[in-house]
């Protein structure tokens, strides 16, 4: 019996493994329904609703077994009798519709209710499915007239040549009466006349039909399994034999003469109930091996779930580790003193804090692969939902991001890929009208370029029309007026602000829940931005970019005036003085620094966030070459300082979002560094 | 008693290794899929194997028949669920000792197993 104590892992186990098949089973299916049909997988289907039967069986969330059960029914008859005439779209429908009601159940007893959904209507379609397959079958069948049912009927003949009775034959009687429970009693008679015939022969028995019959189960419960055989075995060897049966409640055995099978003797009773059990631990010398057993190491567990909050206390306390070290070894008062052996253990210490981050961001970093593979199933239902056609390619899912930006980035994504099905994607007439391939194509990529991650979705489809957004900027007071100066980028990134959502606006981008500008905010929370690219005709490209992680990164620190800046190292390609000879000015006095034969813009750090600077002269200070997303820029700056890794704090609430700007971080001596965000400074 | 388990769902081999292990049982395996079973079996000689029949890459009733071949007085107890009557016939047939029917609770197995005590 489970006590409440171990029923708190198991639920978890088995929430945690069901959530498992249930994705690679969603996989299973689309990819199943891309590459024409499910014929290859209906083992795998087969097997994994299976399992999912059983452990819901065990923990006695009826509703999911028995609508696993409907469902492995249609696959057993798939896989046995591989009918020719399957709808597989059909089939795909059911077992989505299966997967996302045991998901939802599954949630349910993840948070810790119940699970209570009706599961009723999904159990009949799939019932309908089978009976349905079966109906064709058999008119198939019929045609070929062919009778399958010979071979199955055919009884196990225990022994084929029954012999007299020779002298030392003992002819015996025996009535047997299985553990409630223990269900399909009928096979369990089996077993048993099958590993009786070993020692006897002649054997009889009633019911008779136990094979063929399921129904003769409830007869044995009932009445008892009544058998009848000769041996040349003692009586004292034929008890034994019956003790050992599995699941044997009692047995009456008895010799006889005479055949009658069908009533039941009376003597020699043998009740195997408690007394069997209670014996049996009895007898066995090694019982009190209880304390000895021996942990064993081979077992395969190699995950543990661990509360994302421990994990977030454990990624803020390695921060403040980070910062506490900092301080430590950049301690103004060791400024000047020669310490040789103080360094040699700061190393160490540094290195070990390093390891110690790096691990703990690893664990907090997850593939992409399971967020993407949603939107496989989105575009799924939305092109049935919607009569068009389109192929959803994914790319770089294995790339990781901190589990916190998945979260944040998941609604967006669907948000996007939705939009891109219903606005993006055309019909298929309207496609092939205009030359493209009738079957639209969507593009989900992810990589990671520096210390962030890109995500890429891009559609074929119509695109944005620059003229409809421009008209509706200049109602909504945006912009003054069309002066064609804007560029596309421009124009199209007025979908993302706020009330520019609505279906009316542009025909091309609607909402379903959340606007554009939704997912603008979104994405923003996690430090990320989003740009849109489109050209019209040819479809649209939204391009997301994220941190890599929020956490910490690798700085360097910059001196501007009185107020240090922390550029991300990964931005940086060169740091270096200024040569006269190299510095162009334009007509509009934009300074600009030639080279090896490019152009690079220089962006003075202390004019852009309007510091007094201690260096005015491009030839005193330092330049820091940074790139981001293909753009070069060189940042105008007193002094370097040096390298750090700072822990990255979001600006307080109270201060406005800063172009520029990605955050804050605390310096080994307790002042605050600005850490600027290259991409938007470029 | 020394017990291999064999089974591909985990959550089935940890609700398993947990009643025996409770009762006095040594689980001294675990395997999760046929091929991985008859190689558990072969190295670790169990007194007893609880089989699961639906496991991937080979399934209960060949693993059985293998272990069988291996030896001919190896104990296997079929795991399985209602509806998969014509299988369990054939394990026994294949020489299984008997079986266990999922749903199952602790009571069950023990009493079940107690047979071969």
């Amino acid at each position: 019996m489970t006590n409440d104590n171990s029923a708190v892992p198991l639920s978890h186990l088995f929430v945690f493994e069901t959530k498992q098949m249930l994705e690679q089973l969603e996989r299973l299916i689309l990819d199943g329904e891309k590459s024409g049909g499910l014929k290859t997988s209906i083992d795998e289907v087969f097997r994994i609703m299976h399992t999912i039967k059983g452990s819901a069986a065990m923990m006695l969330f009826n509703d999911i077994s028995s609508l696993a059960h409907s469902v492995e029914d249609v696959f057993y008859y798939l896989r046995e009798t591989k009918p020719l005439t399957v709808d597989y779209s059909e089939l795909a429908d059911l077992v989505l519709r299966t997967i996302d009601f045991i998901k939802d159940e599954v949630e349910k007893v993840e948070n810790g209710s119940g699970p209570d959904g009706d599961c009723s209507g999904i159990r009949e379609k799939s019932r309908e499915f089978l009976s349905v397959l079966q109906v064709t079958d058999r008119v198939i069948e019929n045609n070929s007239s062919k009778s399958v049912g010979d071979e199955q009927k055919c009884q196990y003949d225990i022994d084929a040549n029954p012999k007299s009775l020779g002298e030392d034959k003992t002819k015996y009687q025996a009535v047997v009466y299985f553990d409630e429970d223990c269900g399909m009693e009928n096979i369990r008679a089996f077993t048993l006349v099958h590993e009786l015939g070993e020692l006897a022969q002649d054997i009889e028995y009633l019911p008779k039909d136990i094979l063929e019959n399921d129904g003769s189960a409830e007869v044995i419960k009932e009445e008892g399994f009544k058998i009848e055989f000769t041996t040349t075995h003692s009586l004292a060897r034929m008890q034994a034999f019956f003790t050992k049966t599995m699941f044997l409640k009692k047995f009456h055995l008895e010799m006889v003469d005479t055949i009658d099978v069908a009533k039941p003797p009376k003597i020699k009773t043998i009740d195997l109930g408690d007394q069997i059990f209670e014996s049996a631990l009895l007898d066995d010398p090694v019982m009190p091996i209880v304390q000895e057993i021996v942990p064993h190491g081979d077992s395969k567990q190699s995950f543990i779930s661990v509360n994302v909050s421990k994990m977030d206390i454990l990624m803020d306390l390695v921060g403040e580790l980070v910062i506490a070290e900092a301080m430590v070894t950049q301690n103004p008062e060791l400024q000047g003193v020669t310490l040789d052996k103080f360094y040699k253990s700061v190393r160490q210490l540094r290195k070990i804090t390093g390891e110690l981050q790096d691990t703990v961001m690893s664990i907090r970093m997850v593939p992409l692969s399971a967020t993407f593979h949603k939107m496989n199933r989105i575009v799924r239902d939305m092109i049935r939902q919607l009569d068009k056609q389109a192929d959803l390619q994914i790319i770089g899912e294995q790339t990781e991001v901190d589990k916190n930006i998945i979260e944040h980035i998941s609604d967006p994504l669907m948000h996007l890929i939705r939009n891109a099905v219903d606005h993006g994607i055309e019909s298929s007439e309207e496609r092939i009208a205009k030359g493209k391939s009738a079957v639209g194509k969507i593009r989900l990529e992810a990589k990671s370029a520096g210390g962030d991650v890109w995500i890429v979705i891009k559609d074929d489809g119509g695109g944005l029309n620059r003229e409809k957004i421009l008209s509706k900027a200049i109602e909504r007071g945006l912009i003054a007026n069309d002066d064609g100066l804007l560029t596309d980028q421009q124009v199209y990134s007025f979908i993302l602000q706020p009330g520019f959502s609505t279906k009316d606006v542009v025909t091309e981008f609607s909402g379903r829940g959340v606007g554009m500008d939704v997912v603008a905010k979104n994405i923003e929370k996690v430090g990320g931005t989003i740009s849109v690219d489109s050209v019209q005709g040819e479809g649209t490209t939204m391009s997301i970019r994220i941190p890599l992680t929020l956490a910490i990164i690798d700085g360097m620190k910059v001196k501007v005036g009185n107020s240090i800046y922390t550029i991300p190292i990964i931005a940086i390609k060169e740091s270096f003085r200024l040569q006269d000879q190299n510095l162009i000015t334009d007509i509009d006095n934009n300074e600009m620094i030639m080279i090896r034969g490019q152009c690079y813009p220089v962006l003075r750090l202390h004019k852009r966030f309007k510091v007094q600077a201690a260096a005015t002269d491009l030839q005193v200070g330092i330049m820091v070459m940074v790139e981001v997303d293909g753009k070069s820029l060189c940042l105008f700056a007193d002094s370097l300082l040096g390298q750090q890794q700072v822990v990255v704090k979001a600006l307080p609430s109270y201060i406005e979002r800063i172009r520029g700007i990605a955050g804050c971080t605390m310096l080994g001596d307790g002042s605050v560094s600005l850490i600027l965000d290259v991409a938007g400074l470029a | 008693m020394r017990v291999l388990i064999v089974d591909d769902a985990l959550f089935i081999r940890r609700t398993l290794k947990m009643m025996l292990e409770q009762n006095g049982y040594e689980v001294v395996g675990e395997a999760e899929d046929g091929v991985e079973g008859i190689l558990k079996y072969n190295e670790l000689k169990p007194d007893l194997v609880t089989m699961d029949i639906t496991m991937p890459k080979m399934d209960g009733l060949a693993a059985l028949k293998a272990i069988k071949k291996i030896n001919p007085t190896a104990k296997v107890v079929m795991i399985t669920a209602l509806g998969h009557e014509n299988t369990v016939k054939e394990s026994v047939l294949s020489g299984a000792s008997g079986f266990i029917v999922k749903p199952f609770v602790q009571e069950q197995v023990l009493r079940g197993l107690s047979a071969f005590k």
